[in-house]
């Protein structure tokens, strides 16, 4: 029943390193290779390719925040994690929109994941408060921040970019736009 | 201190920016003012959490930029439920589908073997005993060790076979399974004290599995008044009865209950006994609690435990019946009252064991 997976799968080890390393090519291996087992259960299991796509990109993220986090144990096949995050994080889905989620068509064996599940639900939660904070600081606002401390552009770059007559007022509107936004973060 | 450049302050201490000096003056600065430290940890927070956003929006981008080069609508296609309903179906439920098969396989099996069960289809074995030649030996053996003055009577070859019969008259008319002595050439009896004695049979009923035999051995004494009688009437299932017979060459007590009243097959001339019988208790008597003869053991099923058969003292009744009266002298005198009942099983086998012949037979 479960397909065989194309070839360019890469290992779990090379996974691993891709991942310690930030290489985008591991990322992309690794996100091609296990998509289509992803895809398989959601679609047999009342979901569609959308679904599937969001549930796998969760289960990448757990994945990477695993590895990034140190503490990484090979416990299982990669595969086998992934597939079995997904299956909770889809689990979860389903009863949110109360569908029944006994039943479930399965593909491949699971592992425990609990503890890695509550984590990424707790780190998720973060990213939405950040994400609608952002979105809710508004324009140029949003977009300092973002370059400032995401894209890491320095002051001279966003000076010249936002059409700043110095870097000091640019300095101030910063400030500004981060007290706005700390204090959307804090108080949602 | 203005705040903004506190907050300048903390960010370069936080990303590690101060000169070594600028960062102790800093750290006692927090120590002294707790609103800083709470400052501090606050930024903190808020700066961790804002790298993480962005990092994850970046593996989200990069997700998506792999994303963009599967070919989704295809993978769906191959990967997808199968359109057939019935396929989907199948696919699903599959393990409800094996549990409902594997009951309904159950079902069917074991409602066969309950029909199986009724038509007892297990074979009917009589239970007569086919003698070794090795068991006769030894039994010759102790005989000649005992040296008993009296002599013993009887062939001294092999006896074929062996069964149990049980006395219907004081002067020697005993009652068996027309099975024990059906190929008879000659056929010798045998009581508790090992004496044996000649005897013929005068009756046979194939119908019924009974056998009448007659001693017709000098040798033989007139017994006293039998301590039984036959019981005319039927008797009730759940009835404790019990049986003597030759399984081996001394006598066997069985015990067990009426477990129905009908034999093999629904067979009414039968009861079925629940009672631990083997080759060799063919014929016996078959008494309840009181003494009382209600049936001859005959068979029982092989395939099922327990499961004896009986022929009910009625026809035992009619056989005798069907015997002229003068050849049998006096009337078969059944005591009018039972002189077994009341006495315990023990003192009642005591009475009885020596109306009970081992039937020995020879062809």
């Amino acid at each position: 029943m479960s397909n065989k997976l194309s070839n360019s799968v890469p290992t779990d080890r090379e996974v691993v390193l891709g991942i310690l390393n930030n290489s985008e090519d591991a990322l992309n291996r690794l996100y091609v290779g296990y998509f289509p087992m992803v895809l398989q259960f959601i679609l047999n299991n009342n979901g569609d390719e959308d679904d599937a796509k969001d549930v796998y990109q969760e289960a990448i993220i757990v994945l990477y925040n695993k590895i990034k986090g140190g503490d990484f144990e090979l416990s299982s096949k990669l595969k086998t994690y992934i597939y079995s995050v997904c299956r909770r994080i889809w689990l979860k889905k389903l009863s949110q929109q109360s569908k029944k989620t006994n039943n479930l068509s399965d593909f491949e064996d699971v592992v425990a994941v609990e503890v890695d599940f509550e984590q990424h639900e707790e780190k998720e939660i973060q990213f939405e408060k950040m994400g609608s904070a952002l979105v809710n600081l508004g324009e140029p606002c949003k977009t300092i921040i973002e370059d400032f401390y995401i894209h890491n552009l320095s002051m001279q770059d966003i000076c010249e970019k936002f059409g700043y007559t110095n870097t000091d007022n640019v300095k101030t509107q910063k400030y500004k736009c981060l007290q706005r936004l700390k204090k959307l973060f804090f108080q949602s | 201190m203005k705040d903004i450049e506190l907050d300048a302050i903390i960010e370069d201490y936080l990303q590690g920016k101060l000169t070594a000096a600028e960062a102790s003056a800093f750290e006692e600065l927090r120590v002294n003012d707790p609103s800083i430290d709470q400052k501090v940890l606050t930024h903190k927070v808020f700066l961790e959490s804002l790298k993480e956003y962005g990092r994850v929006l970046s593996l989200k981008e990069q997700m998506d930029r792999a994303h963009s080069q599967l070919d989704v609508a295809a993978l769906s296609q191959k990967l997808g439920p199968h359109p057939s309903v019935i396929v989907n179906m199948w696919r699903k439920n599959r393990s409800a589908v094996a549990v409902a098969a594997s009951f309904l396989l159950l079902t069917i099996f074991s409602i066969y073997s309950i029909q199986h069960n009724t038509k007892q289809n297990g074979t009917y074995e009589v239970m007569r005993r086919e003698i070794t030649n090795i068991k006769n030996n030894q039994n010759k053996l102790v005989r000649t060790l005992n040296s008993t003055p009296r002599t013993i009577k009887g062939p001294v070859g092999a006896a074929k076979f062996g069964g149990t019969g049980f006395a219907l008259t004081a002067n020697g008319y005993l009652c068996t399974n027309f099975h024990v002595v059906r190929d008879a050439d000659s056929v010798y009896v045998q009581n508790n004290k090992a004496e044996s004695f000649k005897a013929k049979v005068v009756y046979r009923d194939q119908q019924y599995d009974i056998a009448i035999l007659k001693i017709i051995d000098n040798s033989f004494v007139p017994l006293s008044n039998l301590p039984y009688k036959l019981k005319k009437n039927n008797i009730g299932m759940g009835e404790n009865v019990y049986t003597l017979g030759y399984p081996k060459d001394d006598a066997v007590l069985g015990e067990g209950y009426i477990s129905s009243k009908t034999g093999h097959g629904g067979d009414t001339t039968q009861y079925q006994v629940s009672i631990p019988i083997n080759p060799g208790n063919s014929g016996g008597p078959l008494l309840d609690n009181y003494g009382n003869i209600i049936g001859v053991i005959t068979a029982k099923e092989n395939q099922v435990e327990g499961a004896t058969f009986a022929i009910k003292s009625k026809y035992i009744l009619e056989a005798l019946n069907a015997i002229p009266q003068d050849s049998l002298g006096k009337k078969p005198a059944f005591a009018k009252k039972n002189p077994l009942q009341g006495l315990n099983r023990t003192k009642q086998i005591d009475k009885i064991e020596n109306y009970v012949y081992m039937i020995k037979v020879y062809n």
